[in-house]
């Protein structure tokens, strides 16, 4: 079965694009506008991987990150988490909350997919 | 759909995502302008350049993502602290805002590459950051790609891999990188390592205790190999050898490092360039771009400095990539809808299916009952039609917002201070109208603020603040929306006005006319008090065009003035352009529909001479129109005929009709191109026996009336 695939961007664009590249390479995918839409959306289902965005409303990367890690469901789900290179604090408080992958915004679709067939195969 | 046709719906929603991130990036300054500590407003301002910056990369945006960076980092400065909001700060950004609004509009349009005008615009906006940037605004650093199609020769190489016990609880599984050097390489030998693995009754299942050596064959550079690890380089120990003393093969490797080139696609498609002397000249780009701290030079400019290709190469590639961009310019219109309401009217719809099969003839189903469920399907009817209407409606606020900027920048050039203050930005109206009458909108703005808010010093001599204020209200009354544009300038001159009209020749000297018909003059083709002359308005089209746009709108637009207090332009916009509220009428064989909002009351005709053509109503004396007459309907009029008054712009009048049908919603269905020149008829509408009903136009017709040479052109339609 192919592997499911969460992404948590509030930028519809990003979601889309993602998507596409994803789905191309044989993955299922979920797609959430922020963390607490996402983490309603992690029970209920197997997810493999999570992609989420650091800066968005409602509920922010890093609190969902730390959030789904306490899920014993999630404790062993790699996260790729989205920084950009001015956000080097943040991208360590999401490495301490338990996203230990990154993707540095602005990405190449190529590139989130090379990130995340490192971590799962489709 | 294919790929192609995904990602072309992706760039669409990247660019009405970009819009509205413009649009906050935009709002936000001017309010930081005002309020320079507004903490919340300088994130908000920092997130939508960031998100903006974050998109445009995802579809190779190279002069966006670039120009959007250098935004961001001066408004990091500010999140920081680093630097202050000061007007010359903001003056400065604002621009930068609209330039990032021009290459949206390009990507829009399909332009994916900026075009010379836009380069020189950037550099010179960029120019103007340059004070607020502590040397530290590099363009963004270009995006590595990995895979490198000019394949430089294979190498082997020798991984040591020894993760860390954490990494299986960090969600990384050492098998999935190995899997994933697969993909960039062959590889021709694993070991294990197993030497680590505690007894049984010490392990943690959780923990990750194996080693591994892989032997890789690749033609990618170390650098990439390296890659594949860099989420567990942290607590691991990844070591990469040459596995024989290759050592040229891992300089050239080395040098292949490719970088990113969406831009050069064209040319090293056709093969004028390799892939690496693009890459290269990347380099040199990205490289001046930092030393000089401006805008790129276009890679093609020095591909032809390099010596690489010749400037007719580039010239043809240019001019191939916007040709192909070119074909999918077509504008698909997009609009967002709240979740919420389309959920809701999925549920109606689910309802209405429920409520349609119990309207199905059962046996032995009383007509109580069948009536009792067509009852409930004609509810839900009209509720989906409500639903599906409010699909379309979208708060005004937006559009009365985007005028923060008009009144900044026009006060500023006028010399004037003037505050704006919104109100009543989430009435709600449908969204093709926001679209059509926000053009109306600036000019009566732009008025305000050019004619009616005086200089300051005048304000001050007449006793006023000095700061003048423009209001911006909106509305719901009554079916309908109004939108007014008020400010406390100096009010309208009623002689100045009739002089002016008199001049122009529009009423005759010594007319005696009311003071709303003087102002109303203002809205004739034509007028223009104006003595001088400004940049901004009285260039002719004046306030003529606006009440033509709004009429067109099915709506009517009204002035009240007080002289030295101010003067409130009120426009009456119906809320949808699809359907009205009508009222049913019959003359003869014929139904026509009067807009219910103009109708007032209705009463029957008295009898009177034929000829006269006004009636006692009340005491007042009313004129009327028969509607038989006007639109030459044969056959003999009904015994007891009724008249229904109507009203519009404080004018009233009787339409004359054989028989009142009443009330019904009609949708409008637009007359054809062949009778865009009839009057007194709006459109038409199908009736439920499928007869054709025409709208009734009651401006024209009130207007008509007074007019008696123009009712006697109006088009006979019988």
């Amino acid at each position: 079965m192919a592997k499911t695939i969460l992404i948590v961007d509030d930028s519809a664009s990003v979601r889309q694009v993602v998507s596409i590249a994803l789905k191309g390479a044989g993955y299922e995918v979920i797609t959430a506008n922020d963390g607490k839409d996402a983490l309603a959306k992690l029970s209920g289902q197997r997810i493999h991987l999570i992609i989420s965005d650091v800066n968005m409303p409602n509920m922010d990367g890093i609190t969902f990150v730390a959030e789904a890690k306490k899920l014993p469901a999630y404790k062993f789900t790699p996260i790729i988490m989205l920084t950009t290179e001015s956000q080097e604090d943040k991208k360590k408080q999401a490495q301490a909350a338990g996203a230990k992958a990154w993707v540095t915004k602005p990405f190449q679709p190529e590139q989130m997919l090379s990130a995340v067939s490192k971590l799962v195969a489709p | 759909m294919s790929l192609d046709d995904d990602m072309r719906e992706a760039l669409d929603m990247f660019v009405t995502e970009a819009r509205d991130l413009v649009q906050g990036l935009e709002e936000g300054l001017l309010e930081l302008e005002d309020q320079p500590a507004g903490g919340e407003t300088v994130n908000a301002v920092f997130r939508a350049a960031h998100t903006l910056k974050g998109s445009s990369g995802l579809f190779g945006l190279r002069h966006l993502v670039e120009f959007t960076h250098v935004v961001e980092t001066v408004l990091g400065s500010v999140r920081e602290g680093q630097l202050d909001v000061t007007p010359g700060l903001v003056s400065a950004l604002l621009p930068c805002t609209d330039h990032i609004s021009a290459m949206i509009e390009g990507i829009a349009e399909g332009r994916l590459e900026p075009d010379a005008s836009q380069l020189a615009d950037g550099t010179r906006l960029l120019a103007g950051l340059s004070p607020y940037l502590d040397g530290g605004a590099a363009p963004a650093a270009s995006v590595a790609t990995p895979g490198a199609e000019a394949a430089p020769a294979e190498a082997a190489w020798r991984l040591g891999l020894r993760f860390g016990p954490d990494c299986l609880r960090n969600g990384m599984d050492p098998l999935s990188f190995l899997r994933y050097l697969s993909t960039i390489g062959t590889v021709t030998g694993v070991v294990t390592d197993a030497s680590g693995l505690p007894d049984a009754e010490e392990m943690d299942p959780e923990s990750c205790y194996l080693s591994f050596d892989v032997d890789l064959v690749t033609a990618a550079p170390k650098a990439e190999i390296e890659a594949v690890f860099d989420f567990v380089r942290e607590d691991s120990d990844i070591r990469i050898t040459p596995s024989e003393s290759q050592l040229d093969a891992y300089v050239r490797a080395i040098r292949a490092m490719p970088e990113n080139d969406r831009i050069g696609d064209v040319l090293v498609t056709s093969g004028a360039v390799t892939e690496m002397e693009m890459a290269e000249a990347l380099r040199v780009q990205q490289e001046r771009a930092v030393r000089e701290g401006t805008q790129p030079v276009p890679i093609g400019e020095i591909l032809i400095e390099q010596g690489i290709v010749q400037r007719d190469i580039v010239d043809a590639a240019l001019t191939r990539q916007r040709r192909t961009t070119e074909t999918r310019s077509q504008d698909t219109r997009t609009i967002r809808i709240d979740a919420a309401r389309l959920d809701k009217l999925i549920d109606l719809v689910g309802e209405l299916v429920i409520a349609q099969s119990s309207t199905g003839v059962t046996p032995g189903v009383s007509a109580e009952t069948s009536n009792e469920a067509q009852g409930e399907v004609m509810r839900l009817v009209d509720e989906v039609r409500h639903s599906a209407l409010s699909l379309r409606m979208v708060p005004i606020g937006t559009t009365l917002r985007r005028f923060e900027r008009v009144v900044r920048d026009v006060s500023m050039e006028l010399g004037k201070e003037v505050s704006l203050t919104i109100t009543g930005g989430d009435a709600e109206m449908d969204k093709a109208l926001v679209e059509r009458i926000s053009d109306p909108l600036l000019h009566l703005v732009r008025n305000s603020l050019d004619h009616g808010i005086e200089p300051a010093a005048e304000r001050r001599k007449h006793g006023k603040t000095q700061q003048g204020t423009l209001r911006l209200n909106a509305y719901h009354d009554a079916g309908n929306i109004v939108i007014e544009v008020a400010d406390d300038g100096c009010g309208l001159d009623r002689d100045r006005i009739l002089g002016k009209a008199i001049e122009r020749e529009l009423v005759a000297p010594g007319t005696a006319l009311t003071d709303a018909e003087v102002y109303n003059l203002i809205f004739e083709p034509g007028f223009s008090t104006a003595e001088k002359v400004s940049n901004l308005s009285g260039r002719g089209v004046g306030m003529d065009v606006v009440k033509r746009n709004v009429t067109a709108l099915r709506g009517s637009i009204e002035v009240e003035t007080t002289r030295g207090i101010g003067t409130t332009i009120r426009i009456r916009l119906p809320l949808t352009l699809a359907i009205i509220d009508g009222f049913l009428v019959g003359v003869g064989p014929s139904s026509f529909i009067v807009p219910l909002d103009r109708v007032t009351e209705c009463v029957e005709l008295p009898p009177g001479p034929l000829g006269r053509d006004c009636m006692n109503l009340r005491g007042e004396v009313l004129p009327f129109i028969r509607l038989r007459q006007l639109f030459g309907i044969p056959g003999e009029p009904a015994r007891r005929q009724n008249v229904v008054i109507v009203e519009q712009s404080g004018q009233r009048t009787g339409l004359v009709v054989d028989s009142l049908l009443g009330e019904l919603q009609t949708v409008i269905k637009p007359l054809g191109v062949l009778f865009s020149r009839v009057r007194c008829i709006s459109g038409s509408t199908i009736l439920g026996n499928g007869e054709i009903a025409l709208i009734l136009d009651v401006g024209t017709l009130i207007a008509g009336h007074s007019d008696r040479e123009h009712t006697r052109q109006a088009v006979a339609v019988g």
